[in-house]
């Protein structure tokens, strides 16, 4: 059993990590990581915006950000794929690579949560903080960037983690739309070996585990820190801009 | 405008004209009429759920108003402006709130730091060099560094009015702020407070503090039901207070 493991890595071990390149686009675990990397990058600003647009007091930015967010989560992320892969060609015409499909759905769609971590993270911090700096002249944008976000996202990042882990998975849905990554090279892999799918998902599976379980290690990582920080047993990093030679002591934390 | 500042008395820092707030059918203010002037420290008692504080929230517009105006040196805070015209009227009124909202991700002196140089613009180094003056005048210069999880109630009350006398406000608004305090915690605060109109400041203080009242402020309002009924010196609101409700209040404390 170990010993077919061993052979079908070192057999297939390239297509497994790049794919077809350079012969052909490139695939494998690579492509996962890039996926996932880009789809975590994009969706972390656009659930930022998102999060501003549900607590607007317009209703013209509300209402069709609620909504937005509303049918994303309750719809399930394949059927949101298949929709993207067939409609975005007939409306628009063009032929847009299965990547970019992949790589725009994964951002809608984990933009709606993570704009919803991040709403909770505002809203859990309450009005006084906001009172507190719109009294002192800050204006809305001002207070959410130098009073709000920093403590709103701090306070998240937990879940915002969680989050990234659950992406990580979501790209194996690329699958359906041939989107070369790692699951579909495991596929090709199996598609040529005929006998051995167990062998092959199960090193599939394992990959995937070690990329999210170090994830969700750093995750508790984290956690702890910030239960450790919040109970004062160790000081926050402060901002480089605020140091300064009046504040001798500031650099001496740890 | 133009012409509301020349109409105005120019030892009126605050004018409240006849100004009215309710939420939905429940009348919070109605109707409140009366003045601070430059230099003045006012003390606004009165029973819970009177308006007191509704009223002080007002006047920074942090609650918007029904009816009636409110003049802040001439200028009419609850107009029609823009934000940036609002932000900065906001940055030339100090307000202490009861639960300090300091912001914990800041130490002390980036608390008191942090407004003048993101509103203001002033350097870094300079807002640096003041946000210690300030936290020296209130007696906490070395909790320069310390984040406000690290210190106890009193002492972030007093990083609270620092903050807010960084912005170099004239005036300065105070929201019950001994009312979430440790009994011993209270008379640090009310020390700077005292300090702080020993050297003129214009004060508006929501306090159920009558000590501080009855030696700091030159003069009272007693507020309910969201009017005012009685505006009289410490002295005389204390010795003969007028209104019967103003009288069994005083008499309640005493109990």
């Amino acid at each position: 059993m170990i010993h077919d493991l061993i052979a079908i890595i070192d057999e297939y071990w390239l297509l497994l990590l790049i794919g077809q390149y350079p012969n052909g686009p490139l695939g494998g675990l690579a492509n996962t990581l890039i996926l996932s990397a880009l789809s975590i990058v994009l969706a972390f600003p656009f659930a930022i915006l998102l999060a501003f647009g549900r607590l607007s007091k317009y209703r013209v930015l509300r209402w069709p950000v609620t909504v937005l967010v509303y049918v994303t989560r309750g719809v399930p992320l394949l059927m949101l794929v298949l929709w993207s892969y067939f409609l975005v060609p007939l409306l628009t015409g063009a032929d847009v690579p299965s990547f970019l499909t992949m790589l725009t759905t994964l951002v809608v769609y984990q933009g709606a949560f993570l704009s919803e971590i991040i709403r909770a993270g505002i809203v859990a911090l309450g009005q006084g903080q906001m009172d507190a700096a719109r009294a002192l002249g800050h204006s809305y944008f001002s207070a959410m960037r130098y009073v709000i976000l920093p403590q709103a996202l701090y306070n998240m990042i937990p879940s915002m983690l969680s989050t990234f882990v659950a992406t990580i998975k979501d790209t194996t849905l690329g699958y359906v739309i041939n989107v070369p990554d790692l699951t579909f090279a495991a596929s090709q892999v199996n598609n040529q070996l005929l006998t051995q799918p167990f062998q092959v998902f199960l090193i599939l599976a394992l990959t995937y585990y070690v990329i999210c379980w170090s994830l969700t290690w750093l995750t508790n990582v984290v956690e702890r820190r910030i239960t450790r920080r919040r109970a004062g047993l160790i000081a926050p990093k402060r901002r480089g801009q605020f140091q300064t030679s009046l504040t001798p002591n500031a650099t001496e934390q740890p | 405008m133009t012409a509301s500042i020349s109409s105005f008395a120019k030892d009126q820092t605050i004018r409240l004209a006849d100004v009215r707030k309710s939420y939905g059918d429940y009348d919070v203010l109605k109707g409140i009429d009366a003045t601070v002037a430059r230099g003045e420290v006012v003390v606004i008692c009165g029973p819970s759920g009177s308006g007191k504080s509704t009223l002080i929230r007002t006047v920074n517009r942090l609650e918007e108003i029904n009816s009636g105006s409110i003049f802040f040196e001439g200028q009419d805070v609850h107009a029609q402006m823009s934000g940036r015209e609002l932000n900065r009227l906001r940055s030339r009124i100090g307000f202490v709130f009861q639960s300090f909202n300091l912001f914990p991700h800041l130490s002390a002196v980036d608390n008191v730091a942090m407004s003048p140089i993101r509103v203001k613009g002033v350097a870094p180094a300079e807002a640096h060099e003041k946000a210690l003056k300030l936290l020296d005048r209130v007696g906490l210069r070395e909790k320069a560094n310390s984040y406000p999880g690290q210190l106890s109630g009193g002492q972030q009350q007093r990083v609270a009015i620092a903050r807010a006398l960084a912005m170099e406000p004239p005036v300065m608004l105070f929201d019950e702020p001994t009312s979430a305090l440790d009994p011993e915690m209270v008379g640090e605060v009310l020390n700077v407070m005292k300090s702080l109109a020993a050297e003129g400041m214009t004060m508006m203080c929501v306090t159920h503090e009558m000590g501080f009242a009855r030696d700091v402020a030159d003069r009272i309002w007693f507020i309910d039901a969201g009017q005012i009924i009685e505006t009289a010196t410490p002295e005389e609101f204390f010795k003969n207070p007028r209104h019967p409700r103003a009288q069994r209040f005083l008499a309640d404390l005493r109990h």
